[in-house]
C-alpha cells in the first residue's frame, strides 16, 4: 500500500525532475478529486509549504485538516479538532514516503525511477514531467502522473489518473515563502 | 598347515565381507554422510503439536537462503538482481513470488474489508457513529498521503491501515516484483528469498545452494561490475561445515598415519608391521563404518571424524603382538599365547567401556559406541586370526636403545622411592584448585565452528535487513482455530506491551479471530442502520451526501461475514504453515522478530500465565538434552568403572586391583584440573574423553600386569600405544571444531598423565641384577 501514498511523493516532482535542490516553496492550491460513479467532483482548498526539512499541507475548506511532516516527525490535525502524532515506526510507509520525499527535494530522481519511467520535457516556465509506472503493482493502479512547473522547482499543476477512472487535479498558486 | 592358514583368511574375509555387504544394502545412497548434527539428538518426549512445530520451524530455517544484491544505480542493481535470480533458479533453487502473493492476499482482504477493523477502530465507529466515519473519510480524502481513489476501495483508510500493519518480512524492505527492495544511504538493495528443496543439510542440498550462490555471484558481476552480491543461510553453513570436516578428516588421518608409520619403521625396521598394521587399520575402520551404516543407514560426520581417532586404539593390539614377536622372549608360534590374556582383557574392557556409551540415549554417542566397539573387535580379530599365520619366522632385528628405553623407564619408576608418592601428590595439589574453575557448557553453538567470513556476511545481511532470527517460537494450542486465534491475539497484546520494539508474526495478524471480525462488522452495521444520519454527517463535513449512499451500497454488496481460514488459505497457501492440526484441536505457530537479538527470557515471560500458550526455545532444549546426556554419561562412567574394578578385583585380588586402578584415577584428576585451569568447559564430548582416559589407563596396567611387569615387550607396547594415541587423539586438539578440540585436549592431557603414571600400577620393587 505504499503506492497509495503517491500524491504526497509527486508533490516534490518538480524539483526531482529538474535534478536541482529545492528552495522553499509555498502555494495555495485547489484540489479536485473525481471519483468513479460520482458526477460531482470533491473540491477542496488549501495551503502547502515545502522546505528541505519537511512539508506542510493544510486543507482550509470545506473542512479543516492539517498534515505536517518535519524532520521525521509527522502530525495531523483532524476536522473535529483532534491532533495526533503519527509514529513512522508504527506506520512504516511514512518513513518510506519521507525518505522518497527528501530524496526528491534534494534532486535525486532515483527513487522515482525505481517505480516510474520519467519523461521530462522543457517548457517555457520550467519542465513538464510525465511519469508512467513500471510494470508491477503500481501499474495496476496508476495510469499516468503529470506535473507541470510554473518555474523551476515550483509545481503549477499535478494530475494523477488512475486505472479505475479516478482522477485528481491539483492547481498551485505560489505565495511568498514563509520563514 | 596351508589349509589352516587359508581357513583363517577365509573366516576373516567372509566375516568382514558379510558385514560390509549388509551395510551396503542398508546404505542411504542419497545421504551416505550426514552433516546435520541435530539429527544426532535424542527424540524428545513432546506432544505431537510441539514435535511438528519444532520440525516445521527447523525446516523453515535450514532450507532458507537469503541473497542480497546491492549497488548505487537502481536500474543496474535491479538488472543484476534479476540475473542472480535467474542463475539461482536455473541452479535448482526455489523462489517465492512475493508480489503475486501480496496481490492475492490484497484481493481477499479487499473483499472482507468491513470485517477487518481493529478493536480500536471498531470502538471508534461504534461510539462516534456516522460523524466519526465522515471525519475519517474526510481525512482520507484530504491527506496528501492518501490514495486518490481510496474512497471507492477503502473508505476511511481502515483497510490501508490493516495492510500497513501486516507483518513485513524485513523492516523497510517492500515488495518490488519478485524481490523485496529498499534504499539506504544512496545504496539500492534487492533481496531474494530462496529455498533449498530436499535435505538442506545433505550433501546434495547444501552443495546445490553453494553452487547456486557461486553462479549467482558470477551473473551479478557480469551484469553490474559495481554491484555487490552476498548470501547467507543454513545450507551455506552446512556446506562449509562439510568441507571443513572433510578437510580436517583428511589431514588428521594423513598426518597421524604418517607419524605412526614413521614410529613403527623406527622401532621395528621392517615392512611387515606396516603391512599388517595397515591391514588391521583398514579392516577396523571398514568394519566400524559398516556396523554404523548397517544399524543407522548412514554415518554422521561427527562419527566419521571421531572414527579417525580409532587409528590410535586399534593399533594398540598390534603393538602388543609386534613388541612380543620382535623383542619379546617368546618364539613366534607362542606369541599369541603370551599376549592372549592382556589382549583379551584389554579388548573386553575397551569394548565394555565404549558399549556403555550406547546407554546414554544420545544417537551421536550410540553411533560412536557402535563404531568403536566394531572397530576394536575387528582389530582384535585381525590380530588373533591373521598375525599368527603371517609372522611365523624368527625376526632378525636386534634390540636397539629405543626399544629398551621403555622398560628402563618402567623399571626406574618402579623403584621404591618417596618420589612415587611425592610427584602424584604435587600433581594433585596443583590440579585440585583447577577443579573449582571447572564449568559446564552444553550450548550446542559452542560445539560448532562457523567460518568467520560466513559469519561476517550473515551479520552484515541481517544488519541491513534489520531483522535477526528469533530465539524461539510460540506455540498456541486450543480446541479449534478460532480459539487459537483469540489466544494468539491476547499473546501479541502482551508482547506489544512488554516488547514494544518487537514485531509479532502469526496467523492472527492476517486472519483476526471471529469475535474480533464480528465486532468490526457490528460497528459497520450500527453505522448503516440509519442511512439518513450518514448522509447528514457527510453533508455537515462539507462532503457530498451521496458518498453516504455509495458507502451503504458497498456495504449491501459486501459479504458482511468474517473472512474464513479456508478463503485466506486458498489465496495465500503459505499461511497454512502457521497451523498445525492435531487430534486434540489446533496449534498455531507464532514468533517475534526484533531489530536485534531478542531475549528468550522476555519472550517466555510474555507467554507466562496465558492458557494454551508456551514459548519454545529450541537451542535451550538442545542444551538441556546435552546436559542430561552429560550427567547420564558421567554416571555411566562411574558405574562402568566400578564394574571393571570388580573384574580386576576378581582376577588380581583387592590390593593389586586397587593399585591398578589408582593411575587412571590420578590421570582423570590431573586432566580435570588442567581443563579447569585452561578454562575448557565440560561438555558431553569431554566426558567421552574421560571415558577414554580411564579405559586406556586401565589397559596399560593390564598389559604390564598380564604380559610381564619387568619385561621389554609390554613396556614397549604400552609406550607405543601411548605415543600413537597421542598422535591420533591428541591431534584433535588442533581441530577447528570446538567439540573435537576439547575432546582432543582432554585426551592429550589424560593419556600423557596415564602413561607417566602407569608404573604406579605395579608394586615398588628393586630391579634384579
Amino acid at each position: 500500500m505504499k503506492y497509495a501514498r503517491l500524491v504526497f511523493i509527486v508533490l516534490s516532482l518538480g524539483t526531482a525532475a529538474a535534478a536541482a535542490p529545492a528552495a522553499n516553496f509555498a502555494a495555495t492550491f485547489v484540489q479536485t478529486r473525481t471519483l468513479p460513479g460520482f458526477d460531482t467532483p470533491i473540491v477542496s482548498h488549501g495551503l502547502m509549504r515545502v522546505d528541505p526539512h519537511g512539508f506542510y499541507w493544510e486543507i482550509k475548506s470545506p473542512y479543516h485538516y492539517v498534515f505536517a511532516m518535519h524532520d521525521g516527525h509527522v502530525h495531523e490535525e483532524l476536522p473535529d479538532g483532534t491532533k495526533r502524532q503519527l509514529d513512522p515506526d508504527q506506520k512504516p510507509w511514512l518513513a518510506a514516503v519521507e525518505h522518497i520525499f527528501v530524496s526528491a527535494l534534494s534532486g535525486d530522481r532515483s527513487q522515482l525511477q525505481r517505480y516510474f519511467n520519467v519523461k521530462a520535457e522543457p517548457i517555457n516556465t520550467g519542465t513538464h514531467v510525465t511519469l508512467t509506472p513500471k510494470p508491477g503493482a503500481l501499474a495496476k493502479v496508476i495510469e499516468r502522473i503529470e506535473v507541470t512547473e510554473s518555474a523551476p522547482g515550483h509545481p503549477e499543476r499535478l494530475q494523477i489518473r488512475e486505472k479505475s477512472g479516478a482522477r485528481m487535479d491539483i492547481r498551485f498558486t505560489p505565495v511568498a515563502a514563509q520563514p | 598347515m596351508i589349509w589352516r592358514k587359508a581357513a583363517r583368511w577365509l573366516v576373516w574375509a567372509i566375516s568382514l565381507g558379510l558385514l560390509c555387504g549388509f551395510a551396503w544394502s542398508r546404505l542411504d545412497l542419497s545421504q551416505p554422510i550426514n552433516t546435520n548434527v541435530l539429527t544426532l539428538l535424542p527424540a524428545q518426549n513432546d506432544s505431537a503439536a510441539l514435535t511438528r512445530a519444532t520440525e516445521r520451524t527447523r525446516n523453515a530455517f535450514v532450507h532458507e537462503l537469503l541473497a542480497l544484491v546491492s549497488g548505487t544505480n537502481a536500474a543496474d542493481t535491479r538488472a543484476a538482481a534479476q540475473a542472480a535470480r535467474r542463475a539461482m533458479l536455473a541452479a535448482g533453487l526455489q523462489a517465492e513470488n512475493l508480489g503475486q502473493t501480496f496481490e492475492q492476499a490484497q484481493r481477499v482482504f479487499q473483499r472482507h474489508h468491513f470485517a477487518l477493523l481493529d478493536p480500536a477502530q471498531a470502538r471508534h465507529l461504534r461510539r462516534g457513529g456516522a460523524k466519526a466515519l465522515a471525519t475519517d473519510v474526510a481525512v482520507s480524502l484530504a491527506s496528501p498521503a492518501g490514495m486518490v481513489s481510496a474512497f471507492g476501495s477503502d473508505p476511511g483508510g481502515y483497510l490501508t491501515q490493516f495492510l500497513a500493519a501486516l507483518p513485513r518480512p524485513y523492516p523497510d524492505f517492500l515488495p518490488n516484483g519478485p524481490f523485496l527492495s529498499a534504499t539506504r544511504d544512496g545504496r539500492h538493495y534487492f533481496l531474494l528469498r530462496l529455498e533449498v528443496r530436499g535435505a538442506a543439510f545433505a550433501k546434495q542440498g547444501s552443495a546445490l545452494a553453494a553452487a547456486a550462490v557461486t553462479q549467482a555471484r558470477e551473473a551479478v558481476q557480469q551484469t553490474c561490475a559495481d554491484c555487490r552480491f552476498e548470501a547467507t543461510g543454513a545450507p551455506l553453513f552446512a556446506d562449509a561445515a562439510r568441507r571443513e570436516a572433510k578437510s580436517e578428516t583428511i589431514w588428521l588421518t594423513v598426518i597421524s598415519t604418517l607419524l605412526i608409520m614413521a614410529l613403527i619403521a623406527f622401532v621395528y625396521r621392517s615392512l611387515a608391521p606396516h603391512v599388517l598394521a595397515g591391514l588391521q587399520l583398514v579392516a577396523s575402520v571398514a568394519a566400524a563404518a559398516a556396523a554404523v551404516i548397517a544399524i543407522f543407514g548412514s554415518i554422521n560426520i561427527l562419527t566419521l571424524v571421531f572414527g579417525t581417532t580409532l587409528l590410535g586404539i586399534a593399533i594398540d593390539y598390534a603393538f602388543l603382538y609386534f613388541a612380543e614377536y620382535w623383542f619379546g622372549s617368546s618364539p613366534p608360534a607362542a606369541v599369541m599365547e603370551k599376549i592372549r590374556g592382556g589382549l583379551g582383557i584389554a579388548l573386553a574392557a575397551g569394548a565394555l567401556a565404549f558399549a556403555f556409551l550406547a546407554g546414554t540415549g544420545f544417537p551421536a554417542l550410540m553411533q560412536i559406541a557402535v563404531f568403536s566397539v566394531a572397530g576394536l573387535l575387528e582389530a582384535g580379530l585381525v590380530v588373533a586370526l591373521i598375525f599368527p599365520i603371517t609372522l611365523t619366522r624368527q625376526p632378525t632385528v636386534a634390540a636397539h636403545p629405543a626399544v629398551n628405553w621403555p622398560r628402563s623407564f618402567i623399571a626406574r619408576a618402579c623403584r621404591p622411592s618417596r618420589w612415587r608418592y611425592i610427584i602424584p601428590a604435587v600433581l594433585l595439589a596443583v590440579a585440585i584448585p583447577g577443579w573449582f574453575f571447572l564449568h559446564a557448557s552444553d550450548d550446542v553453538r559452542e560445539l560448532q565452528h562457523f567460518p568467520p567470513q560466513l559469519m561476517h556476511t550473515d551479520q552484515h545481511i541481517r544488519t541491513i535487513l534489520g531483522r535477526f532470527p528469533p530465539p524461539g517460537f510460540f506455540l498456541i494450542e486450543a480446541p479449534d482455530l478460532n480459539q487459537a486465534l483469540a489466544r494468539e491475539e491476547i499473546l501479541f497484546a502482551h508482547v506489544a506491551q512488554q516488547l514494544p520494539q518487537a514485531n509479532a508474526v502469526g496467523l492472527s495478524r492476517f486472519l483476526p479471530s471471529t469475535s474480533r471480525q464480528q465486532a468490526s462488522l457490528a460497528a459497520w452495521r450500527s453505522i448503516f442502520a440509519s442511512p439518513a444520519k450518514l448522509r447528514t454527517a457527510f453533508a455537515q463535513m462539507g462532503l457530498p451526501p451521496a458518498l453516504g449512499d455509495h458507502l451503504e451500497a458497498a456495504w449491501q454488496a459486501a459479504p458482511r461475514e468474517p473472512l474464513t481460514a479456508q478463503e485466506l488459505f486458498a489465496a495465500v497457501p503459505d499461511l497454512n504453515k502457521f497451523v498445525i492440526r492435531t487430534d486434540h484441536g489446533v496449534a498455531l505457530l507464532a514468533t517475534v522478530f526484533g531489530q536485534s537479538n531478542l531475549n528468550a527470557a522476555a519472550l517466555r515471560q510474555a507467554a507466562t500465565g496465558l492458557a494454551g500458550v508456551q514459548f519454545v526455545d529450541p537451542l535451550a532444549r538442545i542444551a538441556d538434552t546435552f546436559e542430561r546426556i552429560r550427567v547420564r554419561a558421567t554416571w555411566l562412567v562411574v558405574v562402568g568403572y566400578l564394574l571393571i574394578s570388580g573384574i580386576l578385583v576378581w582376577r588380581y585380588g583387592r590390593r593389586e586391583a586397587l593399585r591398578m586402578l589408582w593411575p587412571p584415577l590420578l590421570a582423570l584428576g590431573v586432566t580435570l584440573g588442567a581443563l579447569g585451569w585452561i578454562g575448557v568447559p565440560l561438555n558431553v564430548f569431554v566426558v567421552v574423553a574421560l571415558i577414554l582416559i580411564l579405559g586406556l589407563g586401565r589397559d596399560y596396567a593390564v598389559f604390564l600386569r598380564e604380559v610381564g611387569a619387568r619385561q621389554r615387550s609390554p613396556a614397549l607396547a604400552v609406550t607405543l600405544s601411548a605415543m600413537t594415541t597421542l598422535l591420533s587423539f591428541g591431534l584433535l586438539s588442533l581441530s577447528q571444531i570446538p567439540a573435537l578440540s576439547a575432546f582432543g585436549l582432554a585426551t592429550l592431557i589424560g593419556i600423557l598423565a596415564s602413561y607417566l603414571s602407569a608404573p604406579l600400577s605395579l608394586p615398588p620393587e628393586r630391579e634384579k641384577p
